[in-house]
């Protein structure tokens, strides 16, 4: 990034190389619609490309990424519900995949089991409180420091500790009730 | 990852050419001399219009048989630590640490709480040196102070906007933050103009204007600095 704010054009791959596939994952798990990932992916480095005379020497550019991803994605998220209501869409099948039961080839019963777990983590997961969800998934999913969590969240660092517990609280309960070791 | 995806992102990036560091730098340099070119402007017509061409006043009668009178010394100690402030509020407004994502949400409400605060703090403790500037004037209760300052501050603060352009998180706070530093830079217009230091009148011309202009900067911040309206 510091040689892109500077003015070297080819660094912009090397930027996009680097970040890219982590945006587009946070971005996919959180949105769980793969165009709209991509075109928000596209949107924040193109808003890093555009903000890049402001880079501060020494930053970190990945909390920054995050920023912009998550803002650009809650704005996605409100227009698409403004949009819904005002057309009266039909709800997208998404929700209703992760009820689906999981290929019935698997024989072994703790294939099944695993399974029927990620299936009722990952509900869990979607069913956390958006702040929570983010905070656990900045942390534990795309290994950002609590500083940077923090930052990226725009709040301080015992709010970020705060709501990634509240987050291991809850699936640690999952974990419990399916008589998993916590 | 696609390649395709690669290459659209590339040519996207190609397409819309963005300013380096240096042309960022110049553009800032550029706003900061149009924001104190307008509140110089503001300043000298605000005190042709009401003090014929009065920049500095260093008294007057309050009363029949009753005169404020302020000495210079006062004046540059009492406009020397509000430039000292205002210098603080626009370095927290605009400077964002060692992060691209500024200042945390704390420090923006610190320097809310602390920029009025030494600001009237400073004025009334120089003021009080000088039992004269702290008596009440009755014809000026404070709105011509507040016109001042808000007139003053208009430039200053669109300009901060345009140099600090993103805030990802917490735009509100920010343009609040950007608010407060140009009422502390009207704050040093008005204190030269203006010799009363009756704390009815400086919470009413003075430090009303800072957080007016904090709440037009925090809808303003809203607003302009949000990434959703790029």
């Amino acid at each position: 990034m510091e040689r892109y704010a500077r003015g070297d054009e080819a660094a912009f791959g090397a930027l996009y190389d680097a970040l890219a596939p982590r945006l587009l994952g946070f971005l996919r798990k959180a949105t769980r619609d793969a165009c709209a990932a991509e075109d928000l992916m596209q949107l924040t480095l193109l808003h890093m490309h555009r903000a890049r005379g402001s880079f501060i020497s020494g930053a970190p550019v990945s909390a920054w990424a995050f920023a912009i991803a998550r803002r650009l994605m809650t704005d996605h998220a409100r227009r698409r519900r403004v949009e819904q209501r005002l057309f009266s869409e039909a709800r997208a099948d998404d929700d209703r995949m992760a009820y689906e039961p999981t290929a019935a080839t698997a024989a072994a019963d703790d294939v099944l089991h695993a399974r029927r777990l990620e299936v009722r983590l990952r509900q869990r997961i979607e069913a956390l409180p958006e702040l929570q969800r983010t905070a656990y998934r900045l942390l534990q999913q795309e290994g950002l420091s609590l500083k940077s969590a923090a930052e990226v969240l725009g709040t301080s660092v015992t709010a970020v500790k705060l709501r990634a517990h509240r987050a291991y609280v809850a699936l640690r309960a999952v974990l419990r009730e399916a008589g998993e070791p916590s | 990852m696609s390649a395709e995806l690669r290459a659209r992102v590339l040519a996207a990036a190609t397409a819309e050419p963005s300013p380096t560091r240096a042309a960022v730098r110049r553009r800032n340099m550029l706003i900061g001399m149009v924001a104190a070119a307008s509140g110089i402007g503001a300043f000298v017509i605000f005190a042709v219009l009401m003090s014929e061409s009065h920049l500095l006043r260093l008294g007057g009668e309050v009363v029949p048989q009753q005169r404020l009178e302020r000495p210079v010394w006062l004046v540059v100690a009492t406009v020397g630590g509000a430039l000292g402030v205002a210098a603080t509020a626009v370095w927290l407004a605009l400077g964002r640490g060692r992060s691209m994502l500024g200042r945390s949400p704390r420090w923006l409400l610190y320097g809310g709480v602390l920029i009025p605060v030494s600001l009237l703090v400073w004025k009334v403790s120089c003021s009080l040196a000088i039992g004269d500037a702290m008596v009440a004037w009755p014809e000026r209760p404070g709105e011509r102070c507040l016109s001042l300052s808000l007139l003053v501050a208009v430039g200053p603060l669109l300009s901060f906007l345009a140099i600090r352009r993103h805030a990802p998180v917490q735009p509100a706070l920010n343009g609040a933050a950007i608010g407060f530093a140009a009422g502390a830079c009207a704050w040093v217009a008005a204190d030269l103009w203006c010799p009363v230091a009756y704390v009815p009148h400086l919470l009413l011309g003075h430090v009303l204007p800072l957080f007016v202009l904090a709440g037009a900067g925090a809808l303003l911040g809203r607003t302009l600095l949000s990434l959703r309206h790029r």
